[in-house]
């Protein structure tokens, strides 16, 4: 008998598909041949083992589908006492993810850094200026809100639309000088003096860059005066004292300080640095020295430093006037030499100076 | 009385499991899981241990279940907390990391347990070996046995989907399979 019809034999045997006959007549040849019974006991064996095999491994999948559904609902398995293995690991993966970021953020920088200080240092002039002008927006900008503040506050109801600076005059002709940002985008443009006099200005020059505009007044009932001051050509050396008349509020104010530096903002060549005490309303007014000359005109603060404010030097002023057309403000008008200011005490100074000095009020 | 009627429902549970209703195992599989996964956290091992450990004592109770030789003395979760517990043990001592034993592991486990689990060690390297040898059979006979002995497929079944003409021919397949099966398992069993 080969091995297959011996393995069917004892298939059919164990799986009762013999018929009687058949059937004794294999449990003769088993009882006779040790070797075949042998055979039928390990084959019951090996079912017997299939079987089981076969339970277990269905068993095992539909508990790997039961597990596999725990794993979704995870938070009712893995309670708050989630142990210390698994918390590692979460706590490992986390820290991979948080140190992939640190060094993609890192990494980042540090090439945003590079990059920057190349450009920076290949473009540092261009930079500056433009940072300047950025800044000194910024300067004017939070002026012209306090000015509207201070003066809307008094005037509101009647004037909403009113901003304030002072101006002073440069000529006895009516020509005043103020800041650019105090009139820019003026409607009408009055000055007022010590007294209450309103005289109707109009804007005839400006410039921009320097912030500074002249102002020609218009009424006819304005009456000039000669000026008791002039501009001083040189500039003025640190250290040295200065003070300044301005309109920060209705009555005119005095204030005094000195130049704390040659430049302005951010190194800025045309205007001095000033200690002096600085408010809305003070830009335009003029920044004069112990002899009563004008050095300056005050334009605006650094809002993130106490006591740092700005004025354009007096030779921008002057370089400004001679660009105006001669007709309209002949030279000798503001060139003089006649201070009648020096040597006097500081209060006959302010005394003779405030008529000079105007509240200059911007309707828009 | 609370107790009573926790082992009524115990009771109900093994008998699902007897008539292999996948709701009771579901049931017991889902209620009785986590105890095991803190269990074996504790002691160090990992979700994947415990998953392994947890099955092996699923296995153990069904297999008793089926035989119909389980009595219950005590409730379901106390006995596969005990079986899981011991065979936890037995790992942690014949495995290759040696930690000090916890105090409350070393309790001897009641003798009738303790037999469940030495007639299921020995199942399971037999399980292994026949895990083994129908991991190399080759097809068709991997399928056909498979089909007839794990997912209970009539011969008539297999000899459709495997497009013998009858199921004598299918049988004669099957024998042809099971010889080259049992010099596999025989194989590895003997040696």
């Amino acid at each position: 008998m080969n091995e297959f019809s011996l393995i069917r034999d004892i298939e059919r045997y164990l799986e009762g598909e013999m018929n009687e006959q058949e059937k004794t007549a294999f449990e003769a040849l088993r009882q006779s041949d040790p070797a075949v019974n042998e055979q039928v006991l390990a084959h019951q064996q090996l079912i017997q083992q299939l079987e089981y095999f076969g339970r277990r491994s269905a068993l095992q999948e539909k508990m790997d589908k039961i597990h596999a559904g725990l794993a979704n609902k995870h938070v009712s398995i893995a309670p708050s006492s989630t142990p210390e293995p698994k918390k590692v690991f979460s706590i490992s993966r986390r820290l991979v993810l948080n140190m992939a970021a640190a060094a993609g953020i890192a990494l980042l920088t540090s090439v945003s850094t590079i990059a920057f200080m190349q450009r920076a240092s290949r473009q540092k002039t261009t930079a500056e200026y433009e940072d300047v002008r950025r800044v000194l927006n910024h300067i004017q900008r939070s002026q012209n809100a306090l000015i509207n503040d201070i003066n809307s506050s008094k005037k509101a109801p009647a004037n909403p639309g009113t901003y304030g600076g002072t101006g002073f005059a440069v000529s006895n002709n009516g020509y005043v000088v103020t800041n650019y940002h105090v009139i820019a985008g003026a409607d009408s443009i009055y000055i007022q003096n010590t007294k209450g006099e309103a005289f109707k200005a109009a804007s005839v020059f400006e410039d921009i860059s320097a912030d500074l505009a002249i102002l020609k007044i218009t009424d006819s009932t304005f009456k000039g005066q000669p000026l008791p001051y002039s501009l001083k050509p040189q500039r003025a050396m640190r250290g040295e004292q200065v003070f300044t008349l301005g309109y920060p509020r209705d009555e005119i104010v005095y204030g005094e300080g000195y130049i704390s530096a040659q430049t302005g903002f951010n190194g800025d060549s045309a205007a001095y640095q000033v200690s002096i005490p600085v408010n809305p309303g003070n830009s335009g007014a003029p920044l004069m020295d112990n002899k009563g000359d004008v050095v300056g005109i005050v334009t605006g603060k650094q809002t993130t430093a106490d006591g740092i404010a700005f004025a354009v030097k007096s030779a921008h002023l002057k370089r400004l006037l001679e660009q105006m057309p001669k007709d309209k403000l002949p030279k000798k008008e503001w060139n003089h030499k006649n201070n009648k200011l020096e040597g006097l005490s500081r209060v006959e100074q302010v005394k003779k100076l405030e008529d000079f000095v105007y509240m200059v009020k911007v309707y828009n | 009385m609370k107790h009573n009627q926790n082992i009524e429902r115990d009771r109900e549970l093994l008998l699902g499991l007897t008539r292999n209703d996948d709701r009771a195992l579901a049931t017991i599989y889902t209620e009785n899981y986590p105890s095991i996964l803190r269990m074996v956290l504790q002691y160090n091992g990992s979700e994947d241990d415990a998953k392994d450990l947890f099955q092996e004592a699923m296995i153990v109770l069904y297999e008793k279940a089926q035989k119909g030789e389980f009595d219950l003395y005590s409730k379901l979760k106390t006995y596969l907390y005990a079986v899981c517990r011991h065979m936890w043990l037995k790992r942690l001592q014949t495995g290759s990391w040696q930690l000090p034993l916890p105090e409350e592991l070393e309790e001897v486990l009641p003798a009738d347990d303790t037999n469940g689990i030495a007639e299921h060690e020995e199942k399971d390297q037999q399980f292994r070996i026949m895990e083994k040898a129908m991991g190399s059979m080759g097809e068709p006979c991997k399928t056909i046995l498979e089909d007839y002995y794990v997912r209970k497929l009539s011969m008539q079944d297999i000899a459709e989907k495997f497009g013998y003409t009858n199921s004598e021919n299918a049988k004669n397949q099957k024998y042809k399979c099971l010889m080259r099966l049992k010099k596999l398992f025989f194989e590895q069993y003997k040696s």
